[in-house]
């Protein structure tokens, strides 16, 4: 089982990070997105794939992503996520952070 | 509901998410199996994560509404004033409606405290109006002992039966597994161990335990051994009286106890929550039926065979699985049999009783037929008065939300959802409401007490004990949520639907919110109109009830009862005993007269052995006459003019003549111009002709609702009396003479107990007391509802007021004058009254139709008290308006335009 996909604890938050810059490039479903965070990061990123729903829930209820009921690109019934203003703004917030904070660490590692 | 909406929502996703999954690995070369357990797998434990979800959620709900009701604490804190109002107002009109509410589920809905309560029913009859075309009363029902009611379009209905039809509804009955009997053995002379008291009791039949599934609290209840002609003489006793008398159940069983003289042995003491099946009585004392015979006066024994005589009461518990109506479709034509055997004339045989089952869950509908019209016009009042409170915070809430308009543009604008907003607002005003609803418990637990009281002056043995249950508790609960929901939805919309960008400039509010405020101003000033109309309408009826002419003293006069013969006196001597008690009340010092009679002449007709035979002045028969056994110097104890010949006095002895006084009215109505003394009048049943020795003025007898029928006094010695009410002529307050009374009947025989000690003007009150408490009552909700409605003009005219500052000030200095702008000002207070009252009034003209039943003297739409309640309203709406309109007329044009 080494394959088994870990948390992100080392990045808390990254994953929500994760959800509303994919959302920014296109409004998607919930495994349109985990499919393209796979593929983007060229298969590198594995997260555990339920642990997205809770995670959609929390930014919705943040007020940060919007799920109506659409039709997927196979044609099924399925919640399509679409990012807010509020969502753009907050993605702009943590990419700051996120790039402090991975800055920060490369100095420490000395990497730059 | 919007969580398990979206829990549904959120399988779905997973469901799919996974179908996906899967539907790739396959593309990829697994089997389809495989697939979806690596899906599976991959996704992690689908449980778990929904159950993530939903705490996302719940702790999103919670925390948001921490933030409410802290958020709303401060605001309340920092309102004081307002706070304090309205949750004041609100304790008042959320305890007011709990208090009357605890009332009608006492007496509406709660069931009897016994098992399964649901399968008892009442057996009742019905029968088309029993006078004839000559309006004779020809039924088959020749005797009663008990009660009819009206039913819809004049039918008699009825509760009592003879005992014949109760033995046949008894026996192989097919729907009932039990059907028992008892009726109302009224008050009697107790005595338990030589101390004699006046107890209530009810005859019962030996199924009447058995069929209610009672079971004792001590001993054993009456059984059928026990209810048989012969049987040794036992009594169950009430859980209260065990205490009382006995000092506990235990000790009662086995004692023996007089009952009007007759001896008898407690075998049980009945469960503490138990009162019997009527709610409107709970008798001390269970007795078996047939004992009826011991205790009563020689008729007694007649009852049980006489198939025209009515007086059994009946109730019967469904077999399992047997409905109302089938058990009425089963009997009805058994009775029908039965009783079509007992008539005797075509006449009787037309309008034969019919059997009608009524549901007996909560017993007999005594307390209902008397109590739930007026406990529901006090509920629409109490009912009115929240709504008015709940439309005065509204306002107050509007205007105060104008103050708020800047902080809620800022939540706003901040990016806060309009729904949030809404939600918090909300919250306040539901934690104002739990607030009113919590302290209108308390304010409820004193309604229900003084409730209580004003209820049950009218009655010696109240037994209405209206309680804050669970129920009552649950309602006023959820009436608490409502309110606040209702007069916090209106401002908490309005001020989110602020246009941000002027809100912030602060500039001028919205006009809706002032046209709303109008709105529910005109709604409180008509809904007080309606109040105040009520209150008028009662309080003049009482008014002509005080004013009636009773024809005889009301002041001054002590009453009290005893009744001799329940402790053993028989004729001829008890008219003795009666005679030298009354000289020796007359002889107390202080006292002017006394005198005796078989029952108030208020009461009379309705209390005490009443005469209901024929009487006939010659061959005239004599129409719709009282009849008031009177002992001597009865007319100067009451004050009531002599108009001819003398009162009845000492010289009428049991032996002498037999003779009678008359009422003006009856003289001229039989005698016309002639003289009636010494003329005679017949009492047909007990084939006795009366010498007439006097005629006195009229006087109201029997209530004071009914003209002054004609009255004929007979000599109350002359008869064979029961219980006796004396009357005693007093200086000063009557009941300062109490205790020589009691001191003396005690010398005269200690074994009978001194009974409803009242002064007569308090026994005339006790008739109205209905009345009197309406008044009282609607009087106080007048003046609420007057004052919720002035607090809220008051309010809405200073908030108008400091809205339109710097105009009266601009006003002000192009010369306006003080009065045209106080004008202005009333103006607009006056219009808004005059609105709500045209709205109002066709709405009173047609509600007071309701309460027609209740009034005495004065019609429905009593223009008088109409007008009276528009100008009292119009006055206090000028008098609330007034002080905004002396600030605004004080403004100084300086400081209103530089103020913008």
């Amino acid at each position: 089982m080494g394959r088994k996909p870990k948390k992100n604890d080392s990045l808390p938050g990254s994953l929500d990070m994760l959800i509303l810059r994919t959302l920014s490039l296109r409004d998607l479903h919930g495994y349109g997105i985990v499919q393209f965070i796979q593929q983007s990061s060229g298969n590198e990123l594995l997260i555990e794939e339920g642990s997205m729903y809770p995670a959609l829930q929390r930014l919705e209820l943040n007020g940060w992503i919007d799920g109506v009921w659409g039709v997927t690109s196979n044609n099924r019934r399925a919640r399509i996520y679409k990012i807010t203003a509020a969502g753009r703004k907050q993605l702009a917030v943590e990419t700051r952070q996120y790039a402090k904070l991975t800055l920060a660490i490369a100095h420490v590692m000395g990497m730059e | 509901m919007e969580s398990a909406r979206r829990s549904e929502a959120l399988r779905e996703e997973m469901e799919l998410h996974l179908a996906e999954k899967a539907a790739e690995l396959q593309a990829g070369g697994m089997t389809a199996e495989r697939a979806r357990a690596e899906a599976r797998r991959r996704f992690g434990n689908v449980t778990l994560k929904h159950e993530e979800s939903r705490e996302i959620w719940m702790t999103r709900f919670l925390s948001e509404l921490g933030q409410d009701i802290r958020y709303g604490c401060r605001t309340m804190t920092a309102n004081k004033a307002f706070s304090a109002l309205a949750v004041l107002s609100l304790a008042l009109g959320i305890g007011a409606n709990t208090a009357i509410y605890s009332f009608m589920e006492s007496i509406l809905l709660r069931s009897l405290p016994v098992a399964d309560p649901e399968s008892l029913v009442v057996l009742n009859w019905q029968s088309r109006p029993p006078q004839n075309a000559s309006k004779q009363w020809e039924h088959v029902v020749h005797g009663i002992q008990g009660v009819f009611w009206p039913g819809d379009k004049g039918v008699l209905v009825s509760g009592i039966f003879p005992y014949g039809a109760f033995e046949t509804l008894r026996e192989e009955n097919p729907v009932f597994s039990t059907v028992f009997g008892y009726f109302n053995g009224h008050n009697r002379t107790v005595a338990v161990r030589g101390q004699a008291v006046s107890a209530s009791t009810e005859f019962v039949t030996g199924e009447y335990f058995r069929g209610l599934a009672v079971s004792p609290a001590a001993g054993r209840l009456i059984e059928s051994e026990d209810d048989r002609p012969g049987a040794a003489p036992v009594a169950v006793i009430s859980f209260a009286a065990s205490q009382n008398r006995f000092g506990g159940p235990p000790s009662a069983i086995g004692q023996s106890i007089l009952v009007d003289n007759v001896p008898f042995t407690v075998i049980g003491v009945a469960p503490p929550e138990f009162f019997g099946v009527d709610p409107a009585a709970a008798p001390d004392l269970y007795l078996p039926l047939h004992t009826n015979v011991l205790v009563s006066s020689a008729g007694a024994a007649r009852m049980f065979g006489d198939a025209n005589f009515y007086w059994i009461e009946m109730m019967g518990r469904l077999r399992p699985g047997v409905s109302r109506a089938q058990a009425q479709a089963a009997l009805a034509p058994r009775f029908h049999q039965w009783v079509g055997a007992t008539a005797t004339t075509d006449g009787e045989r037309a309008k034969l009783p019919a059997l009608i089952l009524n549901p007996g869950a909560a017993g007999l509908g005594s307390l209902r037929r008397e109590y739930s019209k007026p406990l529901f016009v006090l509920l629409a009042m109490v009912g009115l008065i929240l709504a008015i409170t709940c439309a005065n915070i509204a306002n107050l809430l509007l205007a105060r939300a104008a103050a708020r308009r800047r902080e809620m543009a800022v939540r706003l604008s901040l990016g806060a959802g309009r729904f949030r907003v809404v939600r918090q607002l909300l919250t306040e005003s539901v934690m104002l409401a739990s607030l009113g609803g919590a302290f209108g418990v308390l304010f409820a637990i004193w309604g229900v007490r003084s409730l209580t009281v004003l209820f049950s002056k009218g009655q010696e043995n109240f037994t209405l004990h209206a309680e804050l249950n669970w129920q009552v508790l649950g309602v006023t609960a959820a009436l608490s949520v409502v309110c606040g929901l209702l007069f916090g939805l209106v401002p908490a919309i309005q001020s989110t639907r602020t246009d941000v960008i002027p809100a912030l400039k602060s500039g001028r509010g919205a006009g809706s919110r002032h046209r709303t405020q109008h709105v529910l101003l005109v709604a409180q000033i008509a809904m007080s109109f309606l109040i105040l109309v009520a209150a008028g309408l009662f309080v003049q009826t009482l008014n002509k009830l005080h004013s009636v002419q009773l024809g005889y003293a009301r002041e001054n006069v002590l009453l009290f009862s005893l009744n001799a013969r329940q402790a053993g006196h028989r004729d001829p001597e008890i008219a003795t005993f009666y005679t030298d008690l009354r000289k020796r009340f007359e002889a107390i010092p202080g006292v002017s007269s006394a005198s005796l009679s078989h029952s108030s002449i208020i009461n009379a007709g309705h209390a005490g052995k009443t005469f209901r035979g024929t009487m006939k002045i010659g061959s005239v028969t004599i129409d719709g006459a009282r009849v008031l056994m009177a002992g001597p110097r009865f007319l100067t104890t009451m004050q009531i003019p002599i108009l001819a010949g003398r009162e009845i006095d000492d010289r009428d002895q049991p032996g002498s003549t037999p003779v009678a006084v008359i009422s003006e009215r009856l003289a001229r109505t039989y005698f016309g111009n002639e003289n009636p003394v010494g003329r005679r009048i017949t009492f047909l049943e007990d084939k006795r002709d009366l010498e007439i020795v006097g005629v006195s003025a009229d006087l109201r007898t029997g209530g004071l609702k009914q003209d002054s029928p004609m009255t004929v006094f007979a000599a109350a010695s002359q008869t064979s009396p029961e219980g006796m009410t004396y009357a005693l002529r007093t200086a000063g307050d009557p009941l300062r003479y109490v205790r020589n009374v009691r001191e003396i009947v005690r010398e005269a025989d200690a074994s009978i107990p001194v009974t409803n000690v009242v002064t007569q003007a308090a026994e005339i009150d006790r008739t109205i007391n209905r009345e009197i408490t309406f008044a009282n009552l609607c009087t106080g909700f007048g003046v609420l509802a007057l004052l919720t409605a002035c607090v809220g003009l008051y309010g809405t005219m200073s908030y108008t007021v400091a809205r339109q500052f710097s105009e009266m000030g601009i006003r002000m200095a192009l010369g306006a004058q003080r009065g045209a702008v106080i004008w202005m000002v009333l103006r607009r207070v006056l219009l808004l009254a005059t609105v709500g009252l045209a709205i109002s009034v066709p709405v009173a003209l047609g509600a007071s139709r309701f309460v027609k039943s209740f009034l005495f003297g004065t019609q429905p739409n009593d223009p008088g008290t109409l007008a009276l309640a528009g100008a009292i309203l119009l006055s206090a709406a000028i008098l609330a308006g007034y002080a905004p309109a002396r600030r605004a007329s004080r403004i100084d044009p300086l400081v209103a335009l530089r103020h913008e």
